[in-house]
């Protein structure tokens, strides 16, 4: 049935590749059907913020997911989707169904095999230690972490080099108590390190200055091994602020880099960020997500040791995605959540964007579709939301693109806000081969988060960074997705956390595979 | 047919047509972009001809989305006033892209316009843009929109004499009490002209103790719900007593009349605005906005022309009539020339009308007759 799957998109993928054009992908809205009924809602402090985590709580290899309700409680659901099937969700209690939550973000904290939550909120931020069976309790205090005060709206972890405890970044919006006048009024955003030699954190040292920030990601930009920390900030209310990058080295004390070293400065409505190596240079390129226009960041130059200065390729690419392409309206988009993933399988990386008026404004659209842009042989990308079916009109904020019912194809939530989140199956046919990953080191940091995959297929390489943070509010963890084209089969190594490079290893397509570090791939099968 | 004429210019323009045929078909379908590219090659070759002919200037206009209605006016007038001189209209649309609008000013620069009119998309993102412009020496005026560069010529309204506008309006309608003030989004540097503006005006009655600031905010995103949501504050933080509202726009106005109306104040309350908002022309006919005070695009367009033509004629920015040495909030000094606007009011809604800016069935909708001499 499986090889018979292949044999068929392997003839399909070879017709669309002569014409150029992208295979395109059928996503069908299961909303409804699926059980997921989530909302988030609230007023000016949740104008921005509705992210949703997608994670495997109950060790089933089915991802479940927590949205953020804003002013509501969260919404929890557990995944009863079968391989293949129709997606299913079933509402649940497991302690994450807290108030006042913009985002959430998951990652294994104490390294316990559990995948715990952070929680971000308007208000005291909480993490979540993951007991199993989908069950949480609040670990502030037994973590020693500071849940602040503030309007939080970014998050990104690292696990610094030599450390057994994650660095966690926090990024908060505006000061909420100056709602009359918000203008420059930035909260600062914190950087929770470990208490050293201990497995909790120590009290936050404030990143200073701060430009009221909507995304944040450890990412390592130049490959030394040491990620940085990207920030994407909002113009709408910093006062002579900019994009950041801060260089994070163990024992330091965080460095913004300079206009000297080569960073120019760049004002945006910074919303959000994905990241991918989409020149295939070896380097991470930054997808940020702002207002009209939108930006995809390639180094200027790369070398061994390249300068932290980025060009626009946005235009060149086809991804400004400045306005809705279809609909009646031609004032500019609004764009939010980003995530790079494959959804055709045809081994390049495609590009989702969350679209939605920030609140009324009039000067922007308020009908504004969602894009779904389908990268291209030559690494330029074509527009096929419509087409593909996910063109909502609601006012998009968070998302995740996962493959939620474990078929090999990347599926769609979106959260809203003030409207019902949607939900979308992907039902291409005709799709090309795939491979889905899941990563465990050994001891701490078991999800490697940090370490980089490489997949080839003939002469084609596909890389992928290893990261906790970036795109609006929310973040997965769980399986890594690869589509391989006509490829039978795939060889793929890991560049482990802080430098060493696992072999190359030799595996069959359409398959899920466990890697461990010093091990062959363990191929996974879900439970039918 | 269009095509063969096509291919017969491109022998004479080589260089010119390619470019323009690319550019212009970015991120468009592909049969879309065929036939626009044929369109505008055609265009350029009968601007370009009869540009040689006259021995005119080629005056190159930057929209930044020229889908949005109200730059059709702009245009109209600009097309006029620069075939009038002798000169050639060619023209780029960004789109509402700030990035593809780097590349049509570099088209235009390509397809060799001696002067540039830029409606810029992000004034913070055109700079290599324009300074590419000053580069080869081509005259740039930054329309409507300011582009912070000390070498390019700045034209709009007058902000602050629209503050000054709306503050007299409303002072002599109540010329003492309570005065609230909605301000713009403090995001925008006009917030400031136009609120200072409204102080000179009111200045001496508010130091002699006549009229009293009772409220003063500044409106996020000059969104209308929170002008509203500002305006019942400072109602109630003065148990409704206020007697006028200085208000920056005709979209804050509605948030302000708005939150007036539910206290039952609607109309007992002068309050002021501008751009000449089709609902706000209706509530100055209905008595419920004091003052609208309107910019006329075919004004702006007009001067825009008449400007960029003289600088492509190569007469000196600061020699351009009515030039003013303007600082801009970056703390540069620029050549600017700022034109007055006018202040409607009911006395004076038929020269809206009259202009076709808006039919009187919309500005009158709703009106007693015999109110208003206008809607008569």
């Amino acid at each position: 049935m499986r090889f018979a799957a292949t044999v068929l998109s392997c003839l399909l993928l070879a017709s669309s590749a002569a014409a150029q054009e992208p295979a395109l992908p059928r996503f069908v809205d299961e909303t409804g059907p699926s059980g997921l009924d989530a909302t988030f809602a609230g007023e000016w402090e949740f104008m921005v913020g509705g992210g949703v985590a997608v994670f495997d709580c109950n060790d089933d290899g089915f991802q479940d997911m927590l949205v953020a309700g804003g002013q509501e409680r969260a919404s929890f659901f557990r995944n009863g989707s079968r391989p293949g099937g129709r997606l299913s969700f079933e509402r649940a209690e497991g302690g994450l169904e807290l108030n006042m939550v913009s985002g959430a973000w998951p990652l294994d904290i104490d390294s316990d095999g559990h995948v715990d939550v952070a929680l971000l909120r308007v208000g005291e931020n909480v993490l979540m230690r993951g007991l199993g069976g989908c069950r949480f309790e609040r670990a502030n205090e037994a973590w020693g972490f500071d849940g602040g005060d503030d309007w939080s709206t970014a998050f990104a972890a690292t696990w610094e080099k030599g450390a057994g405890w994650p660095t966690i970044a926090i990024g908060n919006y505006v000061d909420r108590a100056k709602e009359a006048f918000p203008w420059g009024n930035c909260s600062d955003n914190r950087l929770h390190r470990p208490e050293s030699g201990e497995r909790r954190f120590a009290p936050p040292s404030a990143l200073k200055p701060s430009y009221c920030t909507l995304s944040m990601l450890f990412t390592d930009w130049n490959r030394s091994g040491t990620p940085s920390l990207r920030v994407s900030n909002d113009r709408e209310y910093y006062k002579g602020g900019q994009e950041q990058l801060w260089r994070v080295e163990p024992g330091r004390k965080p460095v913004l880099y300079t206009a000297e070293e080569g960073w120019k400065p760049l004002k945006i409505w910074g919303m959000g960020i994905a990241g991918h190596d989409v020149t295939g240079d070896g380097y991470p390129d930054y997808f940020l997500t702002s207002m009209a226009d939108n930006k995809l960041q390639t180094l200027t130059q790369g070398g061994d040791e390249p300068a932290p200065d980025y060009k626009d390729i946005a235009f060149a690419s086809g991804v400004t995605a400045h306005r809705p392409y279809t609909g009646s309206e031609v004032k500019p988009s609004t764009a939010w959540h980003a995530e790079f993933q494959d959804v055709n399988n045809d081994g390049r990386a495609d590009l989702f964007v969350a679209k939605g008026n920030v609140w009324e404004m009039p000067d922007f659209a308020q009908h504004d579709p969602n894009n779904l842009l389908l990268q291209k042989a030559d690494g330029t990308f074509v527009e096929a939301g419509d087409r593909a079916g996910v063109a909502s009109m609601r006012t998009g904020r968070g998302g995740a693109l996962a493959d939620l019912n474990l078929d090999g194809l990347v599926d769609l939530v979106v959260v809203n806000r003030n409207q019902p989140a949607e939900l979308w199956r992907n039902a291409s046919q005709g799709a090309g081969g795939w491979i889905s990953l899941r990563l465990s080191g050994d001891g701490d940091n078991r999800d490697a988060t940090g370490a980089w995959i490489e997949v080839r297929t003939g002469d084609h390489v596909q890389r992928r960074e290893v990261t906790v943070g970036g795109g609006h509010a929310g973040g997965q963890i769980g399986w890594i997705h690869f589509g391989l084209g006509t490829a039978a089969e795939a060889e793929l190594r890991v560049l482990w956390p802080h430098g060493e490079a696992g072999p190359w290893q030799r595996v069959s397509a359409n398959a899920f595979y466990d890697l461990k570090r010093d091990h062959e791939p363990e191929p996974w099968t879900p439970a039918p | 047919m269009s095509h063969y004429f096509f291919e017969a210019r491109k022998k004479e323009l080589p260089t010119v047509q390619p470019k323009i045929a690319r550019r212009i078909g970015a991120g468009r379908n592909i049969m879309k972009t065929f036939a626009a590219a044929m369109l505008a090659g055609a265009a350029l070759s009968f601007a370009l001809v009869s540009q040689a002919a006259a021995e005119g200037k080629i005056i190159g206009v930057s929209w930044s989305n020229f889908q949005e209605e109200r730059w059709k006016t702009d245009e109209a007038a600009m097309k006029e006033a620069i075939e009038a001189a002798g000169d050639s209209y060619i023209s780029a649309d960004a789109q509402s892209s700030a990035s593809k609008q780097l590349t049509d000013v570099e088209a235009l620069i390509t397809q060799g316009a001696n002067a540039l009119i830029i409606l810029a998309q992000d004034a913070s993102a055109i700079g290599p843009a324009v300074e590419k412009a000053v580069n080869e020496g081509i005259p740039v005026i930054a329309y409507d929109r300011l582009i912070e560069n000390e070498n390019a010529f700045y034209l709009t309204f007058d902000n602050k004499e629209v503050g000054r506008m709306q503050a007299r309006e409303v002072y002599k309608v109540q010329p003492e009490g309570n005065y609230a003030f909605i301000k713009g989004s403090s995001a925008d540097p006009n917030a400031d002209f136009l609120f200072s503006g409204q102080m000179e005006v009111l200045k001496e009655a508010i130091d002699s103790g006549k009229i009293k600031n009772v409220g003063e905010a500044y409106t996020d995103g000059w969104l209308p719900a929170n002008a509203q949501r500002n305006m019942e504050q400072i109602l109630t933080t003065n148990n409704n007593e206020v007697d006028a509202v200085v208000a920056s726009n005709d979209g804050t106005a509605g948030g302000v009349v708005a939150a007036l109306q539910a206290q039952g104040l609607a109309g007992s309350v002068p309050v002021s605005g501008q751009d000449g908002d089709h609902a706000a022309l209706n509530r100055v006919a209905l008595g419920t906005q004091t003052v609208s005070v309107w910019k006329d695009a075919r004004d702006l367009g007009k001067n825009a022309a008449e400007i960029a033509s003289q600088l492509a004629d190569g007469t000196a920015m600061d020699e351009i009539p009515d030039v003013v040495q303007f600082e801009t909030p970056g703390g540069l000094t620029m050549n600017s020339v700022f034109l007055t606007p006018v202040p409607i009011t009911k006395d004076n809604l038929d020269v809206v009308i009259d202009a076709g800016w808006v039919s009187k069935d919309v500005v009158c909708q709703g009106v007693e007759s015999g109110s208003v001499a206008a809607c008569d």
